[in-house]
């Protein structure tokens, strides 16, 4: 399903997928999407028309989809272990294929100008792999799976979770710069684009705020009734969306207070003298 | 003893539009599906025309030109000369007309309904 960043519209639904979708990505234009399913396929879709565009056939489940910043290659990767690499332009070439992981691939990056390509499996590792080479670089070993990655290029910070652990590395030398933990096993976290402060979600059904610099916890949020396993600042860092087992997406203001989108800031005396029967007076979290 | 007051809380002007129940979106004529494809097309076009325009002023420039104006009327001028930004005055010499030829004169666009040159 595609909606409108800022307000949640929906725009349209990809039809076409016979099993649950566990990734789903847009290119940098925002004119093409991408899909991984359980239905052993990642789907590209015209993300203008709704159109499906192409067909990628897996040997397993695929779980991770990401776009070249030029939208000429697609990477995979996902429950046979394997990394793939389509190049767009020739879908029905055989991908290149990248192998060394143990377990299955939870979530395939590019990396460094996509000339790098980072992955996270259950084999507990992250590994960096060269693109030209496809060999592996360097390896990151946890002591638990890892359960999401975010990379901002223009932060150069790498931002993993694994267990209670928020995690962040310094994304050219993987060296490790700071770490929190929270309450309850993260599912995912995102990093603001000024670096502010770092949201996440979990096992606890609520959204932890966190201060970059300090690592203290600012705010924590109730909304989601079952475990949050997705959360992601938008790109001007207003809001940050998050995805729950509870079959909602709920998008929060970073700022809570400020219009934009479709909160209208009302300030205390505009309440009393205004007849605000036209404004719903909603929390801060919208419904899907 | 009163509770403690509740964080304020953010109205909202309406709800986000949810799914339609029959079609699965992606409406041609919304903004951002004209955004993405019409302004391809339609400014591509906008610009060819254009330029052909420009070109065509450019290409008559020194020639002798016919103007069909309203009310059948139609003028020779010896040399087509320039015009300005907006297409609005057409500038010519040597113009034909029943009074007389004028040396220099300048043509209203509005009153032009086509004008002529032979290549």
């Amino acid at each position: 399903m595609l909606r409108q960043g800022d307000t949640g519209d929906w725009i349209g639904t990809f039809l076409g997928h016979k099993g649950a979708v566990w990734g789903a990505t847009l290119n940098k234009t925002a004119t093409k999407a991408a899909t991984a399913a359980a239905d052993f396929t990642a789907k590209v879709w015209d993300a203008v028309t709704g159109d499906e565009l192409i067909t990628l056939a897996h040997k397993h489940i695929v779980k991770s989809v990401d776009f070249t910043q030029d939208s000429n290659h697609l990477l995979t990767g996902g429950q046979d272990k394997l990394l793939r690499i389509y190049d767009l332009t020739k879908p029905e070439a055989d991908p290149e294929q990248i192998g060394g992981h143990t377990s299955a691939i939870k979530k395939a990056l590019w990396y460094n100008n996509d000339r790098q390509i980072l992955s996270a499996a259950d084999d507990k590792t992250v590994r960096l792999w060269d693109r030209v080479s496809m060999t592996e670089v360097k390896t990151l070993n946890f002591n638990l799976s890892v359960s999401s990655m975010e990379y901002i290029p223009d932060g150069e910070t790498l931002l993993i979770t694994y267990g209670r652990t928020i995690a962040l590395y310094n994304s050219s030398s993987l060296e490790l710069i700071k770490s929190f933990e929270a309450p309850a096993p993260i599912n995912s976290a995102s990093l603001h684009p000024e670096k502010d402060c770092i949201v996440a979600g979990g096992d606890d059904f609520k959204l932890y705020k966190y201060d970059y610099s300090t690592g203290e916890e600012l705010e924590s949020y109730k909304g989601h009734f079952g475990p949050v396993h997705c959360v992601r600042f938008s790109p001007d860092g207003e809001l940050y969306a998050s995805g729950s087992e509870d079959g909602t997406l709920r998008l929060w203001q970073t700022a809570v207070g400020k219009t934009y989108g479709l909160w209208k800031c009302v300030l205390p005396e505009e309440l009393v003298s205004e007849n605000s029967d036209a404004i719903y007076n909603v929390s801060s979290e919208l419904k899907a | 003893m009163e509770n403690p007051p509740l964080l304020p809380q953010v109205p909202v002007i309406r709800l986000p539009r949810p799914p339609s129940p029959s079609g699965r979106g992606f409406d041609p004529s919304s903004p951002r599906a004209l955004a993405h494809h019409a302004a391809d097309s339609h400014q591509k076009i906008r610009s060819t025309l254009r330029e052909r325009f420009l070109r065509s002023l450019l290409a008559s420039s020194g020639l002798p030109v016919t103007f069909t104006m309203y009310q059948r009327v139609t003028v020779n001028a010896e040399k087509f000369n320039a015009c300005d930004m907006e297409a609005y005055n057409f500038q010519v010499s040597n113009l034909q007309t029943p009074l007389g030829v004028q040396d220099e004169a300048l043509i209203r666009g509005p009153d032009i309904i086509s004008y002529s040159f032979c290549i």
